[in-house]
């Protein structure tokens, strides 16, 4: 997918990139919090107005760094997605949601009232959500800040392996640089709302950019 | 007595039904339309919220009248009459408590489905299941009012015995007549059957928590 000429404005905050590739292997945003990162997903996703060109597939899922349910069981919660969306029957599509549940630890649970859960937990069911509609787009805000640190490396690997065997672009904002070097090969440095670094992923180490040398100090502390 | 009771449910229930298919509508336009029409549908219902039965039942039935637009439909003083301008009595109240409830869910829900994808008719349907307890309560308020109105019921109705005779212009009758014994036991049958639809609203809310 890509954009041209996008520019959309929130208050004081104004967003302008003039050019946004993403292809299949994965596309990081980063920066500082308020550089634009969560607008730049929201006018990628079409959820608030903008100028400019976007082109993005016809099924596209948006997992939100504070996830909003619907009343009812986190089972029901990811099948009706799935029948409101691909219209699957409810007993395929309930099938399906407990599969993609249990991959992402949330098995146990699956008759809970889903505005119960915890915000990790939500975390979870969100992206099970998401990929239980099998998107050609996916969109990530943060999506494990809050899922427990030793049930991260598994989601990573979820969303990996779906990248993998669906071709499905991915544009992911984050904090968190094993996020990043896991599942993105481009990154796109923004601040203040404009885009100040494309680079690969491979190529952070390397950055002038002070906020990525900010990003690699600090994972390297924790070492 | 058990005659007119049933009418009075049965033509209540009708206009809160018909209502509910203007309102909800409405107000899903209202709190997730893009029109900026919208303020003029909202203005409607909240100026009809305190529109008197009275004046709407002169106007539905100056309109069936024999000589009026509609008069050739022959409905004046038939339950269907009655029905139309309770209809037009209780939209307005049910329309502006259905925004309420509807405004109280949560506003990221919608963007959250449409990031999904989710289309446009599945999405109102499943953020209206969200509201469902406050659009409980909307239609409880539209029956209620539409069984309590006494002014619009008389016009359009005109209080025929075993035509268009309810509990509330029997109530007016008996007392006009001096029977306050038969006035009462009307009114006992009203708040009775209005008891039992707020306890069968009880007992529905209590499973949409």
């Amino acid at each position: 997918m890509n954009g041209r000429g996008i520019s959309a404005r929130r208050g004081q905050f104004h967003l302008a990139i003039d050019a946004f590739d993403a292809g299949t292997n994965g596309t990081a945003l980063l920066g500082r919090n308020g550089a634009g990162k969560s607008t730049l997903l929201l006018v990628l996703q079409g959820l608030i107005a903008y100028d400019g060109v976007v082109d993005r597939p016809k099924r596209c899922a948006g997992v939100f760094a504070q996830p909003a349910v619907l009343r009812g069981s986190v089972l029901w919660n990811v099948a009706a997605i799935a029948r409101a969306v691909i219209g699957l029957d409810e007993r395929i599509a309930r099938k399906r949601a407990k599969m993609v549940l249990s991959r992402v630890a949330l098995g146990d649970v699956l008759d809970l009232d889903a505005r119960r859960l915890s915000s990790g937990q939500r975390q979870r069911l969100a992206l099970a959500r998401a990929l239980a509609i099998e998107p050609q787009a996916l969109f990530l805000d943060e999506p494990f800040a809050n899922v427990d640190a030793d049930g991260r490396p598994a989601l990573r690997q979820l969303v990996g392996d779906y990248l993998a065997e669906s071709r499905c672009t991915l544009v992911l904002a984050t904090q968190n640089l094993i996020d990043v070097t896991t599942l993105c090969k481009k990154a796109m440095v923004l601040e203040n709302g404009r885009p100040v670094q494309t680079l690969d992923t491979s190529d952070i180490d390397t950055s002038k950019n002070q906020y990525l040398q900010a990003l690699i100090a600090e994972s390297s502390v924790a070492r | 007595m058990f005659e007119i009771a049933a009418r009075s449910v049965g033509v209540s229930l009708a206009a809160t039904l018909v209502a509910a298919c203007f309102a909800l509508p409405g107000a899903l336009w209202i709190v997730y339309g893009r029109s900026r029409q919208r303020i003029v549908l909202l203005g409607v219902f909240n100026v009809g919220l305190g529109l008197p039965p009275v004046a709407v039942g002169l106007a539905v039935a100056f309109t069936f009248w024999r000589s009026g637009p509609l008069g050739w439909l022959d409905l004046l003083y038939t339950p269907v009459a009655m029905v139309v301008a309770q209809t037009l009595v209780i939209t307005p109240l049910m329309g502006t408590l259905a925004v309420v409830a509807l405004r109280a869910v949560d506003p990221s829900l919608n963007d959250q489905l449409a990031a999904l994808t989710v289309p446009a008719r599945s999405r109102l349907r499943l953020l209206a299941r969200e509201a469902i307890p406050g659009l409980l309560a909307a239609a409880l308020a539209g029956f209620g009012r539409a069984i309590a109105e006494v002014g619009a019921a008389q016009m359009t109705g005109g209080n025929i015995e075993g035509q268009t005779r309810v509990l509330t212009t029997a109530t007016m009758l008996e007392v006009s007549r001096g029977r306050f014994g038969a006035a009462f036991a009307d009114v006992a049958v009203l708040l009775g059957i209005v008891a039992i639809v707020a306890g069968g609203m009880l007992v529905l809310q209590a499973r949409w928590r």
